[in-house]
C-alpha cells in the first residue's frame, strides 16, 4: 500500500515508513468479560455492577490508546454478553463519520458458551496467532483464566470485577497507550514487563489441579453454590502470592497482617478459625463496603517451590475469590507458590519511561493516510 | 453415608429432587399427551428449567405470592399446587384446579400463593408489586416473586414495575428466567444492552446473575435476595440463565435453534442430572433413593393423566358462573 | 342529616368514611396527595381536581402518590386486591386506559372466571370521564362502552352528589372490580347529601321524572340535559319519563323495559361516540325485549363519530344538548 509522506524531512519520513512496517503486523489480543461483577455480592455487600455499556466504553478507550501507538489490529474474544455488539456499533458509527482513531477489530474463531471455557479457547487462539500482549477486562477470575493459557505473552489487566485484587488500577486510555508502546517495541521489556507469582493447587498428585493469581482460600463450606465468598467464619486457610494492604477481598486478610509486594519473593500462608476460639482477631474489608472480623491462628511466609499440604481435611477451595473445587478426607491437597510464572505489563513504568524519553513527542507514531 | 455438606437436610434434598423431577415428568408427559391431540389450546413447557422454580420456591412460605409467566406449570408444582388438579385443568376438565375454565396459560391457586400463570407477557410484574405492597402494608414479612421471561423483560410493564418497586421499596424479587429465546427470536437480538441486571441498576436496584441450571447456585443466591427483601432491604433482580428443552409452545418445530442444540443441552445441561450427581457423589442420597422417588412420581403423573381423561368436562351450568362475586 | 355539598366533596366524603371504617381501603393515584418528594406543602393537590384533598392529613399512609406509571400501579392495585386489600386506584383520565387496559380487562376482570372461582379482586378504579372543559381529544372521552363490554367488570356513572357518595361506598364494599366514572364537568354541581354513610345498590336505575309519553334513558352528565329537555317538552304537553341508569354494568333494564312498556317510545342519550355505545346497547335490548310495546322507532342522541374537539364552539356542538334531545323526542311522536 502506498504511503504518502507528509514530512518535509526525509529522515522523519523514513522513520515513519519503518514504523508503519512494524505497525501493520502488530496485533494485540483483548479479552473482555461481560459477565464479571454479577454475583450475589451485589446484595450481600455494596459491590457495584459495571454496566455493559460502561465496559464497552472502557474497551473503546483502550482501543484509542492502541491505535495512537500504531497498533492497527486487535484480536478479541467473541461474546454475546453485549460488549462486542456495542463496540461494533460504535466503531461503525465512527467510520461513517470519517473518524479513524481505532484499530480493526477481529474475533478469534472460538466457541461462545458464555462460560470460562470461552476465555481459555480465545486466549490460546490469540497466543497461537502471535499477539504481542493480551489486554484483559474482567475480575480476578477472568485474569486467572487468561494466565492459564497466555504462556510468555504478557497480560495487561483492567479491573471490571468485584474485588479486583490482581489488576492494578489505571485509566484504560493509558493502559491502551502503554500496551501499544510495548507491542510496537518502543519500550524495552526490562522496563515494561514484570514477572508474576502464582499459586498452583494439586489434588491427589495432579489428578485435579488449578491455579490462582492472588489467593487460595479453604472454607469449611462443602459446596460451590453461588461461588462468591463472604461468610468469614467459615474460612480456615489462606495462601497469597502477594498481600497488598490497599486491596479488598480475601488477600486483604494477609495484606493487613504482613504486606508482601508483587516484587518480593515468596507469599504468605495464614491459618484461621472462628473468631470465638481464634488466637487473635483482624478487621478485614472482605468485599466492597463489607468489613468483617476474621479469626487468626497463625501465619508464615510461603516459599516458592515448596508444596504445603492443607491443614483442613475437607471443604471447598476458592481460587481468587470464587469457590471452584470441593475436596474430602480422602483427597491429598497441596499448594505450591511459583515465581516468574507469567508476565504483566507494568503500565506505570512504561509511561514513566515514555515521558522521560519523550516517546510521544515529535511525529505521531501513526499518521493516518487520507 | 458421609456427613451432609449441604445447607439442606437429607429430607429437604429429597423433597427438592421430588419437586424438580415431578415438574420434569409432568411436562414430558404433557408433551406426549399434547402430541396425541387430546389437550386443547396452547401449552408452554418448563422442562429444563426446574432448578430455577425449585431453587427459589424452596425459600418461600405458603403466604408468599408468586406471579408466573405463560410457562407456569413448573412454578405451580414447585409452589405446591395439586398435580392432579393441574393435569385435569390442562385437559379442560371440571375437577381442574380452575374448574376447567382457565387452562394451561391461566393455571392458578390463590390459596397456595400462586397468583396465576399469565397469557399476557409481563403482566405479572405489576401484580407481584401489588402483592408486595399488601405484604409491606400489613407488615407480615411476606414477599412476592415476579417471574419474567427474557422476552417480557422488554415490556413496559416490567420496566415500570422495576421503577415502582424501587420508589415504593417493595419486598419483591424480579426473577428473569433467561432461556435465550423469546418465542423464536434470540435475546442476542432483542435485548438492548444484553443485560437484565444493568436494567435493574438503572433503577438503583441490585441485580444478580446465576447459572439457572445449577440448583445450588440458584438456591444460595435466591436465599440471599429473599432474605434481604423480607428484612426490609427492598427489591432485587435475579437473572437465572437457563435453557428450555421444548419449544416456545407445543407444536413449535424449533427450527430457529441450531441443529443438535436440544440434544446437546439435554445431554450436558440437565439440571436434574447435575443435582443428582452432586448429591450422590456427596454421599447424601443414593441412586436407589432417587429411583424410588422417580417411580412414585411416574405413578402420580400417570394417575393424574388417567383421572384427567376420565373426568367430566364442565357443562352449561358452569359457563355462566364465577364472572362476578355477585351481579 | 342532609346538607348541600358538591359532587367532588361527596366523593371525598365517601373515601374518607370508608378509609376510616376499614384500614384495608387504600387510595392511590397520580398526585392523589400531591407533592410527594417535593419541597413545598404536603397534600399540595389532593388529586388533579382536588377530589382527594385532606385525606392525607387524616389517613396518612393509607393514601399514596404514584409515579406516572399506570400499568404498574393500576396493576399493583389489582394485585393487592387479589391479596385481600381493598384498593381505590385513580386512573386520572379515562383516556389513559390505553396504557394500562391489559391489567384491567385481561387481569382483574378475568381472575375470578379463569381461576375457577377462587379469586376475588375488590378493586375500584376511579376515573374522570367526559367533555365540557375544553380538555380536548385526549382528555375528554366517554369510554364507558369499552368497559361495559367486558365481562367481569362493573361500571358505575353517578350523575349527582347524592348518587356519587352512595355509589362509591357501594363500589368500595363490592367484591368485584369496579370502574367508577366521575364526570369532570359535574365536580362542582351541588346537591343534598346525607352526612352519614350509606350505599346505593348497583343495577337500580333512578326514575327522576315520571311521564307517560316517552322514556328518556341516560347517565352521567346527560341526565341534566335530559331533565332540561323534559322541561322544554312539558310546555308542549309532552311528558317525558327520565331514567338515570346510574350503573352500566350491571344495568337495570327492568326499569327501562317497564317504562317503555308504558310510554311506547324510547330516546337514549349517550355522551359516548355512537358506534357500539351504551345507546346502541340499550336500544337493542329494548328492541328485542319490548318490541311489541314500541309505537315509534327508537331514537339515539349521542356525540358524533369524531374525537372531542378543542374549540368551545365545536365542543358545544359535540356534547349532546337539550335541544337535540327535544328534536329526537319529537321524531318519536310524529
Amino acid at each position: 500500500m502506498a504511503i504518502n509522506c507528509y514530512f518535509s524531512s526525509k529522515k522523519l519520513c523514513n522513520q515513519y515508513k519503518s514504523l508503519s512496517k512494524i505497525s501493520s503486523t502488530v496485533t494485540v489480543g483483548l479479552v473482555a468479560n461481560p459477565f464479571s461483577a454479577r454475583d450475589i455480592r451485589r446484595v450481600v455487600s455494596n459491590a457495584s455492577s459495571l454496566q455493559v455499556s460502561d465496559r464497552a466504553q472502557i474497551v473503546m478507550r483502550v482501543l484509542s490508546g492502541l491505535r495512537a501507538c500504531g497498533v492497527r489490529r486487535v484480536l478479541m474474544m467473541p461474546e454475546k454478553g453485549g460488549i462486542i455488539r456495542l463496540l461494533k456499533r460504535d466503531l461503525q458509527r465512527y467510520q461513517q463519520m470519517g473518524n479513524n482513531r481505532f484499530p480493526e477489530l477481529e474475533m478469534t474463531d472460538t466457541p461462545i458458551s458464555g462460560t470460562v471455557d470461552d476465555t481459555f479457547a480465545a486466549t490460546q487462539a490469540m497466543v497461537d496467532s502471535g499477539v504481542k500482549v493480551i489486554v484483559v477486562l474482567g475480575g480476578d477470575g477472568t485474569h486467572r483464566a487468561v494466565a492459564k493459557f497466555c504462556g510468555q505473552v504478557p497480560i495487561a489487566g483492567i479491573s471490571t470485577g468485584t474485588n479486583n485484587a490482581f489488576p492494578e488500577h489505571h485509566e484504560p486510555t493509558i493502559t491502551g497507550l502503554a500496551v501499544g508502546l510495548v507491542a510496537t517495541g518502543r519500550v524495552p521489556e526490562s522496563v515494561s514487563l514484570s514477572p508474576n507469582k502464582l499459586l498452583r493447587i494439586d489434588i491427589n498428585g495432579g489428578e485435579r489441579h488449578d491455579i490462582a493469581l492472588v489467593d487460595i482460600v479453604v472454607s469449611i463450606e462443602h459446596y460451590i453454590g453461588a461461588r462468591a465468598l463472604w461468610r468469614t467464619e467459615n474460612l480456615r486457610e489462606l495462601f497469597v502470592t502477594f498481600s497488598d494492604p490497599e486491596v479488598i477481598g480475601m488477600s486483604a486478610i494477609a495484606g493487613l497482617l504482613e504486606p508482601v509486594s508483587r516484587n518480593d519473593t515468596g507469599g504468605l500462608h495464614v491459618l484461621m478459625d472462628i473468631p470465638e476460639v481464634a488466637a487473635t482477631l483482624l478487621q478485614v474489608p472482605i468485599a466492597p463496603g463489607l468489613i468483617r472480623t476474621v479469626g487468626l491462628q497463625s501465619w508464615q511466609r510461603l516459599e516458592a517451590g515448596i508444596p504445603i499440604i492443607l491443614k483442613q481435611s475437607s471443604g471447598t477451595i476458592a481460587l481468587d475469590g470464587e469457590r471452584e473445587l470441593e475436596f474430602g478426607t480422602e483427597d491429598n491437597v497441596q499448594v505450591t507458590l511459583h515465581e516468574n510464572a507469567f508476565r504483566t505489563v507494568d503500565v506505570g513504568a512504561c509511561m514513566r519511561y515514555t515521558g522521560k524519553h519523550r516517546l510521544l513527542v515529535g511525529a505521531p507514531l501513526d499518521l493516518l493516510p487520507t | 453415608m458421609s456427613d451432609n455438606p449441604f445447607p439442606l437436610s437429607r429430607e429437604e434434598l429429597l423433597q427438592i429432587y421430588q419437586s424438580m423431577r415431578t415438574i420434569r415428568e409432568f411436562e414430558e408427559r404433557v408433551h406426549v399427551e399434547f402430541s396425541r391431540g387430546d389437550i386443547p389450546g396452547f401449552v408452554h413447557l418448563y422442562a429444563g428449567e426446574e432448578a430455577s422454580a425449585t431453587g427459589i420456591m424452596t425459600h418461600l412460605r405458603q403466604e408468599d405470592r408468586i406471579a408466573s409467566t405463560h410457562r407456569g406449570h413448573g412454578h405451580c408444582i414447585a409452589k405446591g399446587v395439586d398435580v392432579k388438579g393441574m393435569m385435569a385443568e390442562i385437559f379442560g376438565k371440571k375437577i381442574g384446579v380452575c374448574g376447567g375454565k382457565g387452562g394451561s396459560m391461566h393455571i392458578a391457586d390463590l390459596d397456595k400463593g400462586m397468583m396465576g400463570a399469565n397469557g399476557i407477557l409481563g403482566a405479572g410484574a405489576p401484580l407481584a408489586c401489588g402483592a408486595a405492597l399488601a405484604a409491606k402494608y400489613r407488615g407480615n414479612g411476606d414477599i412476592a416473586i415476579s417471574f419474567i421471561g427474557d422476552g417480557a423483560s422488554n415490556q413496559g410493564t416490567f420496566l415500570e414495575s422495576l421503577n415502582l418497586a424501587s420508589i415504593w421499596d417493595l419486598p419483591v424479587i424480579f426473577v428473569v428466567e433467561n432461556n435465550g429465546y423469546a418465542e423464536s427470536t434470540s435475546v442476542d437480538w432483542a435485548v438492548a444492552g444484553d443485560s437484565y441486571v444493568d436494567r435493574a441498576a438503572g433503577f438503583g436496584m441490585p441485580g444478580v446473575t446465576v447459572d439457572g441450571t445449577d440448583f445450588f447456585a440458584v438456591y444460595e443466591a435466591a436465599g440471599e435476595v429473599i432474605r434481604n427483601a423480607r428484612e426490609g432491604g427492598g427489591p432485587s433482580l435475579l437473572e437465572c440463565k437457563m435453557i428450555r428443552f421444548f419449544g416456545h409452545f407445543e407444536g413449535d418445530a424449533q427450527t430457529y435453534r441450531a441443529v443438535g442444540e436440544v440434544d446437546e443441552i439435554r445431554a450436558n445441561r440437565d439440571c436434574i442430572k447435575s443435582f443428582s450427581k452432586t448429591v450422590i457423589s456427596a454421599g447424601v442420597l443414593s441412586q436407589d433413593d432417587l429411583e424410588a422417588c422417580d417411580s412414585k412420581i411416574v405413578s402420580l403423573v400417570d394417575e393424574a393423566v388417567s383421572e384427567a381423561r376420565e373426568a367430566d368436562f364442565p357443562t352449561e351450568v358452569d359457563l355462566l358462573t364465577d364472572v362476578y362475586v355477585n351481579y | 342529616m342532609a346538607r348541600t355539598i358538591s359532587y367532588k366533596e361527596a366523593i371525598n366524603e365517601a373515601l374518607d368514611q370508608e378509609m376510616t371504617r376499614d384500614k384495608l381501603v387504600i387510595v392511590m393515584g397520580e398526585d392523589s396527595i400531591g407533592g410527594t418528594g417535593s419541597p413545598g406543602e404536603d397534600d399540595a393537590w389532593g388529586g388533579p381536581m382536588g377530589v382527594t384533598k385532606g385525606l392525607y392529613g387524616k389517613h396518612g399512609n393509607q393514601i399514596m402518590d404514584t409515579p406516572l406509571s399506570e400499568s404498574a400501579y393500576i396493576g399493583a392495585a389489582i394485585g393487592a386486591a387479589a391479596c385481600g386489600m381493598r384498593p381505590v386506584a385513580e386512573m386520572m383520565f379515562v383516556d389513559f386506559m390505553g396504557v394500562c387496559f391489559d391489567q384491567i380487562y385481561n387481569q382483574a376482570a378475568k381472575f375470578k372466571y379463569m381461576f375457577g372461582g377462587k379469586a376475588e379482586t375488590p378493586v375500584v378504579i376511579r376515573t374522570m370521564v367526559g367533555a365540557g372543559i375544553n380538555a380536548a381529544a385526549q382528555h375528554s372521552q366517554m369510554l364507558t362502552p369499552l368497559f361495559t363490554h367486558i365481562p367481569g367488570l362493573k361500571v358505575v356513572c353517578p350523575s349527582n352528589p347524592y348518587d356519587a357518595k352512595g355509589l362509591l361506598i357501594q363500589s368500595i364494599r363490592d367484591n368485584d372490580p369496579v370502574i367508577f366514572c366521575e364526570h369532570k364537568s359535574l365536580y362542582d354541581i351541588e346537591g343534598e347529601v346525607s352526612e352519614e354513610s350509606y350505599v346505593i345498590p348497583f343495577a337500580e336505575a333512578s326514575v327522576l321524572r315520571d311521564g307517560d309519553d316517552v322514556s328518556i334513558v341516560t347517565y352521567g352528565m346527560m341526565v341534566g340535559k335530559a331533565i332540561a329537555a323534559a322541561a322544554i317538552l312539558a310546555k308542549e304537553g309532552v311528558e317525558c319519563e327520565v331514567i338515570d341508569l346510574r350503573t352500566l354494568s350491571p344495568i337495570d333494564m327492568e326499569t327501562v323495559i317497564e317504562s317503555v312498556e308504558n310510554t311506547g317510545r324510547l330516546v337514549v342519550v349517550d355522551e359516548a361516540n355512537p358506534r357500539c355505545s351504551i345507546a346502541t346497547d340499550v336500544s337493542a335490548q329494548v328492541a328485542q325485549q319490548a318490541f311489541k310495546s314500541l309505537k315509534a322507532q327508537i331514537e339515539m342522541v349521542t356525540a358524533p363519530h369524531t374525537p372531542v374537539p378543542f374549540a368551545t364552539t365545536l365542543e358545544n356542538l359535540y356534547i349532546p344538548s337539550p335541544e337535540q334531545i327535544v328534536v329526537a323526542v319529537r321524531k318519536t311522536l310524529n
